[in-house]
């Protein structure tokens, strides 16, 4: 039987966790490979943690949920003890220990139920004037982290095969850019689990991105520095 | 929305109700009724934007009893109707389907079950089993597909229209949350490009095409006792007839096999995953899933497990699978061992734990 990989990606509403999941599971899909894709949704209409399940196998695969993640990646402090359970043995941990806390998530925030819904930026206050409004129409958007926070407690952290700390959002905040944090995350994604080549990401992304790459072609290269970045980041690690 | 059409063969990856909606294209049918409810509303959505461009119709109502009848309503007229909904809007239109069962209107319904009861959850169950194979005030005369895979929805939603507009009875393909809002690969296709005859809608009443019809008389309504025993009982032969030709199920391993795994819709994927793991052991495991729980595949469990000692029933319910299985196989001594999960996923990791207690 062909190995299953098993990726459960979990944080706050509006980080983008859900898309960072679609990405790769529609790239191993154009990779011909077979991978399904899973969102957790509740009757929340604000708020909460947000897991997705991606598994990539070449061969079939069942349950669409799985007890142990062989990659874990919670991108914020509650999605950290939110996802303990998924943890195990032979788990990759990947977390962000960044000091850049998550973005609050205010009461317009549309319902993880329609995670095919635009949800607008949870910064209501700041609606991110500084920033293209409208970087992926119809896509979920992550929001800006301005507000420092005390990061993951170090005790939260479960005992698996191997832990590995990164900044992602303070490198979006300070190097590049904060709306491409998942892009960064979906590079480390991609390091970790090496089931896919970084081409078929950049294909899937250009896929995905290419009407608005096309009007601005930086947006482009902050995306695939962000996927670069993430990448190297776990491959020095690792 | 994926941007795909149905010339040829082509390999998607979309959501379940992404699905249901090109199945649905694919099947020619002319118009959907619906009330939203999750986690069933992307058909809706998704319908709603292919309708204009394959020349369909929609139309919501104000709640699930009227998407059912309105949906009868479209039958009548000879149109092919569908609706989908899940949970307590299930239970609403279980009104509009004893009604198909009486009047034998091939409707439609596409379920995706939640947790329940009542509200409860808007994410995943297999709770609604009995409430949509028997969920009538009658005998349960209709036939319910239950679907595992991306592929199956497209498939079984297709073979429903065809079932529905062969036999007269109403047709459920019973899917649930999971199923709804995963995304997964499988291939559409239009039918009768590959050959797949679609059964032609016609006019039950008001045909206008052929003023020298027959008198049509549809009844719900009987006055004595003997009138509709008459007709309850040519329904029960005809479900009984039609139910040999349609049975579907899938056994593996069964010959020679010590525990077998029974399960139905999503579940048996794990339960699969977990056969295949515990055949490569070389441990004597069976694997029996039926793909119509209604009719259920009786005859089909009673042979595969003739040699075996003991059933493993699996199901994100408290033994509603355990009910149809216990009355299927009436008479045989074999241990029935239930692994009840109402309202929760089961994954191949639990069933694996479960048989190693056996």
């Amino acid at each position: 039987m062909a190995k299953v990989f098993k990726v459960a990606i979990a944080g706050e509403g509006g980080q983008g966790v859900q898309s960072i999941a679609e990405i790769l599971a529609e790239a191993a899909n154009e990779e011909g490979k077979n991978a399904l894709y899973i969102p957790n949704f509740g009757v929340e209409q604000r708020g909460g943690v947000s897991i997705a399940f991606v598994q990539v196998s070449d061969g079939d695969i069942g349950a669409p949920k799985f007890q142990k993640a062989d990659i874990l990646i919670p991108v914020s402090p509650r999605a950290v003890s939110r996802t303990k359970m998924y943890a195990g043995k032979d788990t990759v941990y990947i977390y962000d220990n960044s000091l850049i806390q998550e973005g609050e998530v205010k009461d317009n925030i549309v319902g993880l139920q329609y995670f095919d819904v635009t949800p607008p930026c949870p910064t209501a206050e700041h609606p991110n004037a500084d920033l293209p409004q409208d970087l992926i129409a119809g896509e979920p958007k992550t929001c800006s982290f301005t507000k420092p926070g005390p990061g993951i407690d170090s005790a939260e952290i479960p005992e698996v095969k191997k832990i590995v700390a990164i900044p992602a959002n303070d490198i979006a905040k300070n190097e590049l850019h904060p709306r491409v944090f998942n892009i960064i995350i979906l590079g480390a994604v991609i390091a970790a689990t090496e089931v896919l080549p970084m081409d078929s990401i950049k294909k899937a992304l250009e896929t995905k991105l290419g009407d608005k790459f096309k009007k601005n072609p930086e947006l482009r290269d902050m995306n695939f520095k962000a996927l670069e970045r993430g990448y190297q980041l776990i491959k020095n690690a690792m | 929305m994926a941007d795909v059409s149905l010339k040829g063969e082509q390999r998607v990856f979309m959501t379940g109700n992404e699905v249901c909606a090109w199945a649905a294209v694919a099947a020619k049918a002319d118009i959907m009724y619906g009330y939203p409810i999750t986690p069933q509303n992307e058909i809706m959505h998704y319908w709603t934007r292919l309708a204009p461009k394959y020349g369909k119709r929609f139309l919501q109502t104000e709640d699930e009893i009227s998407a059912g009848f309105t949906t009868l309503g479209g039958v009548i007229s000879g149109r092919k109707a569908f609706t989908a909904t899940a949970g307590p809007g299930n239970v609403l239109m279980q009104e509009s389907a004893g009604m198909a069962e009486m009047m034998r209107l091939p409707i439609v319904y596409i379920i995706q079950q939640r947790g329940g009861p009542s509200t409860a959850t808007v994410i995943y169950a297999q709770q609604e089993t009995t409430l949509t194979t028997f969920g009538g005030n009658g005998e349960g005369h209709r036939i319910v597909y239950s679907t595992a895979t991306h592929q199956e929805l497209f498939d079984y939603t297709i073979k429903a229209f065809n079932a529905a507009w062969t036999y007269r009875f109403p047709t459920f393909v019973l899917g649930d949350g999971y199923q709804a809002k995963m995304r997964e690969p499988l291939t559409i296709y239009d039918p009768e490009e590959k050959g797949i005859k679609l059964v032609k809608p016609e006019p039950l009443l008001g045909n206008t095409e052929k003023p020298d019809r027959q008198i049509q008389h549809l009844r719900n309504t009987y006055n004595t006792e003997d009138e509709l025993y008459e007709v309850v009982m040519k329904n029960q032969r005809d479900w009984d007839k039609m139910a040999e030709e349609i049975v579907e199920w899938d056994a593996k391993g069964c010959e020679d096999a010590e525990a077998i795994i029974v399960t139905h819709g999503i579940v048996s994927r794990a339960a699969l995953t977990a056969y295949d793991q515990l055949r490569a052991q070389g441990k004597k495991v069976g694997y029996f899933r039926p793909i119509t729980v209604r009719p259920f595949p009786g005859k089909q469990l009673k042979d595969a497990i003739k040699g075996a000692k003991k059933l493993l029933v699996a199901e994100s319910a408290y033994g509603q699978l355990v009910k149809l299985v216990q009355h299927e196989i009436f008479g045989s001594t074999i241990e029935i061992v239930p692994m009840l999960r109402p309202g929760v996923g089961i994954t191949t990791e639990e069933i694996l734990e479960e048989y190693n207690k056996l």
